[in-house]
């Protein structure tokens, strides 16, 4: 039997090199031949002619040389501009909901039942303010950007945008279609991470996970606009002030692109060369987009989704940002000590203590990262009459107001560009960094993907702060 | 306050010793994975690869080559051989070094899980092929045959390299030696590439960026002592005759004349062609992707518009339209212009 066996397996080695290499060739070759054949049979064709001309006039607008960049500019411009302009007054109905309304009704409830006062901050003060935060947020941009996104990518735009723009990110080693998912990121990283599965080329969807995190997204927008209008805008003749805020902000978020292109060259060339690559790009036929299924589709599982896992990280991080402020070791909370002791390293960063315990505690979203600075500076400042006490995160009616209190902070220009910088450059939010790990499922590349931007983000914080301090002096 | 000037200094010499950490890190991983591998073994392998190689082509082999094969002394070559009579791996007739049968076997054991591992690079990463070769020279002594041969049957079970060397099978079964070198075909001589020989690195380099690759077909036009002139992919090449020698053909039979063909990169916008194959140079995940999307022989494939940045082009395939870089649609073989061809 077993001899048998092997005088079958060695005739059959033997004649493995009479069969010609490409076999596997072959095989495919006369499958294609066979299921053409087949299909001839069954198939007959209606004309399509017309359709397909429209198809082709579209094309030549949105593919041509002078004329296709500027459309996709103007789309893009568009949809970012319905997305800030549009979330402005849900965005305020909501906030005035959970945080003004729901939020003091919630602790007169848990002072009339008795609560002690340490559970009604962990759980009222911290767990849900923080997630009330990220949702009044979080909510209205994603459900206005993701329904107009997904409708240019039903409609096939969208893969014309990734044709367009492959010419540059092939030059860095990328796919055209991380053109799609940085402008996701823009909205979201997260939900930038979870769009990199139209990449069907192992290295080109790396290269696009790491890198997402270099698209301002939505949570950071906010932050950059009101830095901006306080330090930048300022420092210039009053009528000057608006348009050159602007500008920066606009240039922290090309900065992003400009970095995001210079890490996926870097990575294809470094880490990234023993992942296969293989590129392939369809341009399916333009249809008329399904206008309800869109929304189903994109409420559902973009921004319901992003939310719920946001929305998971802030309850426990409201509980720690509410606990560093309130434990307090020989009358000093937990949060002083970090700030005293991180304050020198920040300094030299040009930045300051209380940035980078915000940084490391509002973790689950971009968003709270403001409200928590100010309760911090409140608290370290021991300013009073503003806020709403320890470990109680805040927000102001007015930008000037905000101003005031970061001026009495200690802030300076140089704070709120490396502020800006940072926001740009530092690690993905909690919830990016967990989308990465669930998209990977590797622990390296999530840890990569929060290292690169972090160290770039310090580096270059400290070389400004150096540099502008070489100017100043 | 730290000192602005001071603290740009502090972290200047930071980074410049990073990064000659990092530029002298590939060295020492690979010196202390040596010295963890033992020496010797390396040099009892690859001196066996080297005598292997030798009876292969009919070559002699001596102290001297395996000193200079291996980079080391003749002491040292000469410790080797040693170790390998020793060993009972060679035999060491008075004028050839000579593999006994269980010297052979090893060899190509060792050989085997080389050339696995280069073709595993150049199908399923994006290692250039200059790295190729290097790679798997450290591999050969580190992974077992074991797990060579689960390499192997991930990728298919190979039958040659991407060189065009055979791959011995698992018993060690390697066919013949077959075709001869460049440098031997006369003008005007038809034949196709089976071989590119990778040692030395400074030869094959040369010969990569000329575009050559296994596969291809080429005609001889003009050969003398300065060059060898052909053509190939109606593109005109010449070469240095030693670098040709580094180079195996199987002749065509006088009668056969390979085809003429365009690539699909030449189509202009509107234009159509028959698809007559995928050049070889295309390998693994790149070639599956082409071969699924149906670029297969008699596909007919039209051009259909240019982004806007020049590449990448769409192209018209079985009633799909697909965009491909020009660095994959030079890779496609084509028929002669067709401008009106029926689907």
């Amino acid at each position: 039997m077993s001899e048998n066996k092997n005088k079958i397996l060695t005739t059959a080695n033997n004649l493995r090199w009479k069969v010609a290499d490409d076999f596997h060739d072959s095989l495919m070759e006369s499958l294609y031949l066979d299921a053409s054949k087949i299909a001839g049979l069954a198939i007959s064709k209606t004309s399509e002619k017309e359709r397909f001309n429209l198809d082709k006039k579209i094309d030549r607008l949105v593919t041509n040389r002078i004329t296709g960049i500027p459309i996709m500019f103007l789309l893009l411009t568009l949809v970012f501009w319905l997305t800030i302009v549009g979330s402005n007054y849900p965005s305020a109905m909501l906030a005035s909901f959970f945080l003004d309304t729901v939020h003091p009704w919630l602790k007169e409830g848990a002072f009339t039942i008795g609560l002690p006062l340490w559970l009604t901050g962990i759980s009222v003060d911290g767990a849900y303010l923080a997630s009330a935060w990220v949702v009044s947020v979080m909510l209205p941009p994603m459900a206005i950007f993701f329904p107009l996104f997904t409708l240019l990518e039903d409609f096939g735009y969208l893969p014309r945008v990734a044709f367009n723009m492959d010419n540059i990110f092939r030059r860095v080693g990328a796919h055209g279609k991380q053109a799609l998912t940085m402008s996701m990121g823009f909205g979201c990283n997260a939900a930038g991470i979870v769009a990199t599965r139209i990449i069907d080329s192992p290295r080109e969807r790396l290269i696009a996970i790491i890198t997402n995190n270099f698209s301002l997204c939505n949570g950071r927008w906010p932050t950059q606009i009101l830095i901006a209008t306080i330090f930048i805008g300022s420092a210039v003749p009053a009528h000057l002030a608006g348009l050159v805020s602007a500008g920066a902000v606009v240039f922290v978020a090309v900065l992003g692109i400009f970095f995001s292109l210079a890490v996926s060259w870097g990575l294809s060339k470094t880490i990234l060369k023993g992942e296969a690559s293989a590129f392939s790009l369809e341009l399916p036929p333009y249809r008329p987009p399904r206008i309800l299924q869109t929304l189903y589709t994109s409420l559902i599982d973009r921004t319901i989704f992003v939310l719920w896992r946001a929305i998971i990280f802030a309850v426990p991080a409201g509980i720690v940002i509410w606990l560093v402020s309130n434990v307090t070791i020989n009358d000093v909370s937990l949060a002083k000590y970090f700030i005293d002791f991180s304050n020198p390293f920040g300094l030299l960063l040009g930045l300051n203590g209380v940035i980078l315990l915000a940084y490391i505690i509002a973790i689950p979203a971009n968003e709270i990262v403001i409200p928590t600075i100010l309760m911090l500076t409140v608290m370290v400042t021991g300013i009073v009459h503003v806020g709403e006490g320890a470990g109680v995160m805040f927000e102001l009616e007015s930008t000037a107001a905000t101003g005031d209190l970061l001026y009495a902070g200690g802030w300076t220009l140089l704070t709120g560009i490396n502020l800006m910088i940072f926001s740009l450059l530092h690690n993905p939010c909690s919830t990016t960094i967990y989308t990465i790990y669930k998209e990977t499922g590797s622990i390296k590349w999530s840890a990569i993907s929060t290292i690169i931007p972090i160290v770039m983000g310090l580096v270059l914080c400290f070389i400004i702060t150096q540099i502008y301090r070489i100017i100043i002096m | 306050m730290v000192d602005p000037v001071n603290a740009l200094m502090v972290f200047g010499f930071i980074v410049i010793g990073l990064t000659a950490l990092f530029i002298t890190q590939k060295k020492i991983v690979n010196n202390i994975r040596r010295t963890q591998n033992d020496k010797m073994k390396m040099h009892v392998e690859d001196a066996l690869k080297h005598i292997y190689d030798c009876e292969y082509k009919n070559m002699g082999c001596t102290l001297h080559s395996i000193a200079g094969n291996l980079s080391i002394s003749s002491d040292k070559a000469a410790k080797v051989i040693a170790k390998l009579e020793s060993l009972k791996l060679i035999m060491n007739d008075p004028d050839k070094i000579k593999l006994t049968d269980e010297g052979r076997k090893y060899a190509l054991q060792v050989i085997r899980i080389h050339r696995i591992w280069e073709t595993y690079l150049a199908d399923e990463t994006s290692k250039d092929e200059l790295e190729w070769h290097d790679d798997a020279e450290l591999m050969e002594h580190t992974i077992s045959s074991e797990e060579a041969d689960r390499l192997a049957a991930s990728i298919g079970n190979p039958l040659r390299d991407p060189h065009g060397d055979p791959i011995p099978s698992e018993t060690g079964d390697i066919p013949e030696l077959e075709g001869q070198q460049l440098n031997t075909l006369d003008e005007g001589d038809t034949a196709r590439i089976v071989h590119l020989e990778d040692e030395p690195a400074a030869v094959y380099k040369n010969l990569v960026s000329q575009g050559l690759h296994v596969g291809m077909d080429i005609t001889v036009n003009k050969r003398d002592k300065e060059e060898v002139l052909f053509e190939s992919e109606g593109v005109s090449r010449s070469i240095p005759p030693v670098y040709a020698a580094n180079v195996t053909v199987v002749k065509f039979e006088a009668s056969i004349k390979p085809e003429s063909y365009k690539k699909l990169s030449n189509l202009k916008i509107g234009e159509k062609g028959k698809v007559i194959g995928i050049s070889k140079a295309c390998r693994g995940q790149q070639r599956r992707r082409l071969m699924d999307l149906g670029i297969v022989p008699g596909t007919v494939v039209s051009a259909e518009m240019v982004s806007s940045g020049g590449d990448p082009v769409a192209y018209l395939i079985r009633g799909a339209t697909i965009a491909l870089r020009k660095s994959q649609s030079e890779k496609i073989y084509i028929e002669e212009r067709l401008s009106e061809v029926s689907n």
